[in-house]
Formats: structure tokens, sequence, C-alpha cells
């Protein structure tokens, strides 16, 4: 298992599960990042925020935050 | 699960909130729905602003009120806490909720978040036309009977779209009884705990919250809504909720969870995909530089600078026309008033003509500026800024998006706090406004480079290198400040959606235009002319002669204060003048020290709008042989940090219509002033 900021472009995964305070999940569930969503990898550098694509949506998130974010990647 | 809404009985007034996830065209169905019968405040006790209109049809009147752009209406901002006491506060007749066809899906959730309040809900299903070129067919009728509410497709720009919305309103509101509604359930846990929950609360909480609704935020852990219920429950009652909701843990994430799968089983059926999922992704050749970590913010510069100087391109007739045309007008009024009192022709042709004359030029750069900032927050790029601008601008505490008003501050601070409404919440959009008059705008540096130049030859380098990086440090230290003091509980990192580009609207971005014109015109520009005929007035009364002027005489009260930072009592009536404008502090001087200002006109709107053109040569001398070098460090450094120009306070008056905020900023102002002119001299004297 392992994080969203991991995942390199271009690459898809399925968000696993989250973690971070409560406040936090309450935002990124709203904007689509929940269990068994599909997420792309649009943009990602080694450093500075991510660019994902999740339904149907382009969604900018920071590092710390793509970090919160756990994935299964395909060959998982 | 099916809810039966009470029959609505026939009313001569509908009031419908319209409401929306961001980037779902909720300011283009406003528009269409409300035409020019709009109007622009604040939500009661708040600094958010408040669009409101109204329409009639078939004789009944229909009272449109914009609810702020948000993903859900969970606590997590002020803006959806506003909805959401709005919602049941106000009990609207009906809510029309934005859902884009382009990203059904996800912009559902806000409808998914709201059917539990069980408040009536029409969805409009918007940008049909982007949907389709996506290879994406929606089969309304059948999703509108999977949720049981009625839905409108449409395309906001269309009129007989905007018509088929009005009809299904008026239809719902006079006619029919809402039918069964679908509403998103709870996983097998959480419906055993909301159901004990409501046990404990029925009864208990005020009648106009929905007591599932309520249970449901409470399991999700809203912080609103919890300090509500222990605000109105018996404390036996709660201590039972407590051992409740510290098992409630996380729950937060699976009605989440329960939710999307409630959009997916509603939608699934309706909507059918012709193009392959990977088609949709790519991206064009444009976006990948706007969001490039290299090219990115060159880009962003470049634009901004581009959408400064359109500013001014609009808005050069405007002012020049009441620039050039002041003059004319005051002569005559000159030759007029030249039987009547002497104080009545100045105060009318040196007072406020000028006055007025100034605030008009401003108006018509507040003008230019709106039609910009429309246009890029209709064409969506401004995300594509914030996401190469964040790691900066979180530095000092602000978010990505405040870029571009900071950015612009650099060329008029004016700009830089109308832009700060492209910043999306209220805390982050309350800093930059705060912020970016602090960013020295070109009439400052104008100012600090020539008595720099004056006084320290091309030391003023290395002035200008310490004025910059001094900037730095107060706006990181600003920044932290505010943060301590707006923020509450955690920081929110970058969750941003880069909405796709769309075709401005020039009939959305005018009526944008038009509207906070009009809002300027009712605040700043009151505000403008008025402390503009103040400032005249104690620089003419009471003999007409600036240097034996109640502003002089201010001065000279104020010499104690001006000593502590190393300024006498002529380069603290300049300093006063600055707050009129940047260039006057110069033209001033000038005066208190008896050098001609080339025009001869010496009252201080003359000064001002003579730009204050002063022979170098002979200030030099007499400036150098009067002041100090530390005070004219102490002055350089108080002018850098000094009370933004009329205009730029006029515009925050004019943004947060808020007197309490405007004060306090200017405080904020008047503060740094103080404390950057006293380093600057303790050092000079140090030095010098």
């Amino acid at each position: 298992m392992v994080d969203l900021s991991t995942l390199q472009e271009c690459e898809t995964a399925v968000i696993h599960s989250l973690s971070g305070g409560q406040r936090f999940i309450s935002r990124v569930s709203a904007m689509g990042f929940t269990p068994e969503t599909t997420v792309t990898m649009l943009q990602n550098n080694s450093r500075g925020p991510v660019l994902v694509y999740l339904h149907d949506s382009q969604v900018a998130l920071g590092r710390g935050e793509a970090e919160k974010i756990i994935i299964k990647k395909d060959d998982q | 699960m099916t809810i039966q809404a009470g029959s609505i009985i026939k009313k001569e007034r509908i009031t419908i909130a319209l409401a929306g996830q961001p980037n779902t065209g909720k300011s283009t169905v406003f528009n269409q729905l409300t035409g020019a019968a709009q109007h622009v405040g604040n939500w009661p006790g708040k600094t958010v602003e408040q669009k409101s209109g109204h329409y009639s049809h078939n004789g009944v009147q229909y009272h449109v009120i914009d609810l702020p752009g948000t993903y859900s209406l969970t606590a997590n901002s002020l803006e959806e806490t506003i909805s959401r006491d709005f919602i049941l506060k106000n009990k609207p007749d009906v809510v029309i909720v934005l859902v884009d066809a382009s990203q059904l899906q996800r912009t559902m959730y806000l409808l998914a978040d709201m059917l539990p309040m069980k408040i009536p809900i029409i969805v409009a299903l918007n940008m049909m036309d982007v949907a389709e070129q996506h290879g994406r067919k929606i089969d309304v009728k059948m999703l509108e009977q999977k949720i049981g509410i009625p839905i409108v497709s449409m395309v906001a720009t269309k009129k007989q779209d905007i018509s088929e919305l009005i009809k299904k309103v008026h239809h719902y509101v006079q006619q029919e009884n809402p039918t069964g509604v679908c509403l998103p359930g709870l996983s097998e846990a959480d419906e055993i705990l909301s159901g004990r929950l409501q046990t404990i609360l029925t009864g208990s909480i005020p009648s106009h919250y929905p007591v599932e609704w309520v249970a449901l935020k409470l399991l999700e852990g809203d912080t609103g809504i919890i300090e509500m219920v222990r605000d109105h429950i018996p404390e036996q009652k709660w201590k039972k909720l407590e051992e409740l909701l510290v098992q409630s843990d996380e729950r937060v994430l699976s009605i989440a969870s329960e939710r999307f799968s409630w959009i997916q089983q509603v939608s699934a059926d309706a909507v059918t995909s012709v193009s392959s999922r990977a088609a949709k992704i790519t991206r064009s050749k444009f976006d990948q530089l706007a969001t490039h970590p290299i090219w990115g913010v060159p880009i962003a510069i470049i634009i901004t600078l581009a959408a400064f100087m359109a500013a001014i391109i609009i808005a050069l007739p405007v002012m020049q026309a009441t620039l050039v045309g002041i003059a004319p007008i005051v002569e005559g009024v000159r030759e007029v008033m030249a039987t009547a009192p002497h104080w009545l022709g100045a105060m009318l042709a040196d007072g406020l003509l000028p006055g007025v004359s100034m605030a008009l030029a401003f108006l018509g750069f507040m003008m230019g500026m709106f039609v910009v900032i429309g246009f890029l927050e209709d064409v969506g790029y401004m995300a594509r800024v914030a996401f190469v601008a964040d790691g900066f601008m979180t530095r000092i505490g602000l978010h990505g998006k405040s870029f571009m008003p900071m950015f612009s501050s650099l060329g008029c601070n004016i700009a830089g706090v109308l832009g700060s409404r492209v910043v999306d919440s209220w805390q982050q959009r309350m800093m930059t406004m705060v912020m970016a008059p602090i960013v020295p705008c070109l009439a400052v540096w104008t100012v600090t480079g020539f008595f720099g130049t004056l006084f320290f030859g091309s030391g003023v380098a290395l002035i200008t290198i310490i004025l910059f990086l001094t900037l730095f440090l107060w706006l990181t230290f600003t920044g932290f400040l505010f943060k301590k003091i707006l923020v509450k509980g955690e920081p929110g990192g970058m969750i941003m959606e880069l909405p796709p580009y769309h075709k401005p609207n020039w009939r959305t971005i005018w009526r944008f235009t038009w509207l906070h014109t009009k809002s300027f015109l009712l605040r700043g520009f009151t505000l403008i002319a008025a402390a503009s005929l103040v400032i005249w007035a104690l620089s003419y009364l009471p003999n007409g002669e600036i240097d034996s002027s109640f502003l002089a005489s201010i001065g000279r009260v104020l010499e104690p204060v001006g000593h502590l930072v190393g300024l006498n009592w002529q380069l603290v009536v300049a300093l006063l003048a600055a707050s009129l404008s940047k260039e006057a502090a110069l033209a001033t001087l000038g005066v208190l020290y008896g050098i001609s200002s080339g025009s001869g006109d010496t009252s201080l709107t003359g000064l001002m709008l003579s730009g204050g053109v002063l022979e170098e040569s002979s200030i030099g001398l007499v400036l150098r042989s009067a002041i100090s070098p530390a005070s004219a460090l102490s002055f350089i450094f108080a002018v850098f940090y000094s009370v933004p120009c009329l205009g730029t306070v006029g515009a925050i008056f004019s943004e947060t219509k808020s007197v309490k905020w405007t004060v306090a900023a200017t405080s904020y102002y008047v503060f740094a002033t103080l404390l950057a002119g006293f380093l600057a001299y303790r050092v000079g004297l140090l030095i010098f």
C-alpha cells in the first residue's frame, strides 16, 4: 500500500483509505476522494503539488494532502 | 427510503435559493434569471458577499438568493455555514441545485448532501452541451424518476432553457406536491448509530433542524452542529450523546462513500458514455504549460501583467476624461464663484471637484479591473495560477490564488484589493485583501526612489534591497499574525479543482462589472470624495495657506510622536498627505519648505493633480540642509509602509462593506508606518 504522492504520471490507481483529521477527510471526500474511486495522476514532479484526475475532474492536491491518501496500484 | 413533503400553499412572493458547487455555472444562471434586477450586499453580520435579485413570472414575484458556491454543506468553511443556515432558518420555497452534466458524479455530491435536509429541491443540470461533446448522453427523465425530484437539463446561456427552468420552478411551488424522493443511504453501522442519536435528539433541538439530518451531521463530526446541539440539549442527554459520538469517529468517510454509491446507483443507467475514458483525460498544450513547474510561473506573470494593462486600457478613457475634463470645470466654477466668499469657491474648485474627479478616475480603473477579473474567473485560468504559485504564496501564509492580487498590487494597490476576490475561502480572501496594500505600488517607488537618490545617491540601490527584504519579513509576519486571528482549527492545504476552460460569457462579465461598480459608487466613491474634501478642508482652513493650516497644526501636535521616529512636522504633514495619494507627499514637502511646485497651485488637491513636479536642484539643497540622513531614512521607510492611498482604502471599504474591517486594516498600516519609521531612524542614527 502506498500513498497518492508516489503515483507516477499517467498511472492509475484505486483509493484504499484516507488518513488525517476529520476536517481533512470531510474536505477531500466532498471532492470525490473516497475509497474505491479510480484516480489517474496527471502531473507529479518530485516536489510541489500534484494534479490528479477523478470523477471527470482535474483536482490539484498539495503534496502533504496527497500523502494522506492511501492507494492500491493496479498491480497490487 | 422515501419522504413525502407537505403541500405548498399558494404564495405571491417566492424565495429561491441558488446552490451549487463552484464552477457549475451558477453565476450565469443567476444572471439569466434576474437580469439587471440585482443587488449586492453582505450576508448579515458577515463580510461575505451576498448577491440577490428578482424576476416575476405569471404575476408572481420570485426573489433569488445566490448561495456561496460550496462542495458540501459540512461546516468546514464560513461559506458552507452561511449556505445551510440560510436554508434552515429562512426556509426558501425552493432550492435550485446546479449540477454540471459534464462532471456529473462529482458535482452531484452537494445534492446528495442536501437531500436529507428534506427541503424542496429542483436540479438544474447545466452544461449539457459540454457533456455531449465529451460523448456522454444523459437520460434526464430516467434520472428524474430515480431521484424523485424535478430536473431541468440546460445550457445556462440559452434563453429557452432558462424559461424552462422558470416554468418548472413555477409549477413546482404553485401546484405540485413533491413526490417520493430517493435519499442516499447509510452503512449498517451508521444507520444504527444514527437511530440512537435521533432518539436522544428528538424534542431537544430547535424545530427548524430536521432531526435525521442533524444526526447525520453529528456522525460526520460537523463542529457547527455539535456546538448547536450542545447549546440546546440537557446535560444528561449530552453525556449520552458524547459517548455515541466517540464511537462514531471516522464515520465521515463512510457517509461520503455512501453518498457516492447513491450517486452511482441513481446515475448508472441514466448515463451512457460513447467515448473511451482515455480520450477524456487529454489535456491541452496550453494547460500543460500553465501548470508546468517551470513555465507556469512566467506564464502567470505575463498574464497578470497583460490583465493589469488591459484594465488600464479599459479605464483610460474614463480616467483621461475626468482628469482632463476637470480643469475647465474648475476654471468655470472659479469664475462663477468669483463674487462668492473665497472659501466657498476654494472648497468647490480645490476640494470637492478634484476629490470627485479623483474618485471618478478610481471608478474607471475599478471598472477595468472588474472586467479583467470577471474574464479570468470566467475562462477558468485562475486555478492554474494558484497551482503553480501555491508553494511560494504559502510561505507568506497565503493561498496560490493570492498570487495575482499580490503581484498586481505592485502596479496599484487598488488592483490588489479588488483582485483578492478571486480567492475562494473567506479567511484567505480577507488576508489577501489586508496584505495586498502592504505591497508598495508604483507611486510609492517613485517617492522612495526620489527621496533615496536625493539623500543617499547610489546608496538608494542598497536601500531598495533592504526595503524588499523587510517587506518579505513583514508580509510573513502579517500572514502569521492573521492566520492566528482568522483561522480556527487545522490549517487547510491545497485541495483545489482545476475547472475546464470555458469560452468567456460577456454578458456574465458585464453584469459582474456593473454590479460591483454600482457597489463601489455607493461606498468607495462616497468615502473617497468625502475624505478628500476633509483633507482639503484641513489643509485650507483657517486662512487658505497649507503651512499655517489645521493640517500643519496637526503635524505640529504630532511632532512629539514624529520625534520618536525622527520626523519633523513638515515630514509628518507630508506623510499625512501621502494618504491622499503618494505623489502628494513630495509636492507637499515642496510647499512646506517654500519650493515652487511648478503649477503655482499650492492647494493640496492642486498639488496632487499636478503630479508634484518639483525642481530637483533647488529641493535637493533645501531638503538636505533641513533634514538629517537618519530622518530621511525614516521618512523613506515610513512612506514605504504608510497607509495606502484613499482609493485603496475606498476599495477595501467597497469590497468588505464593513467599517470595522476598513478601520482595522488602516490602523494596522498606521502601526506599520510608525514601527518602520522608528526602526529605520534608530538604525540611521547608529550609521550616520
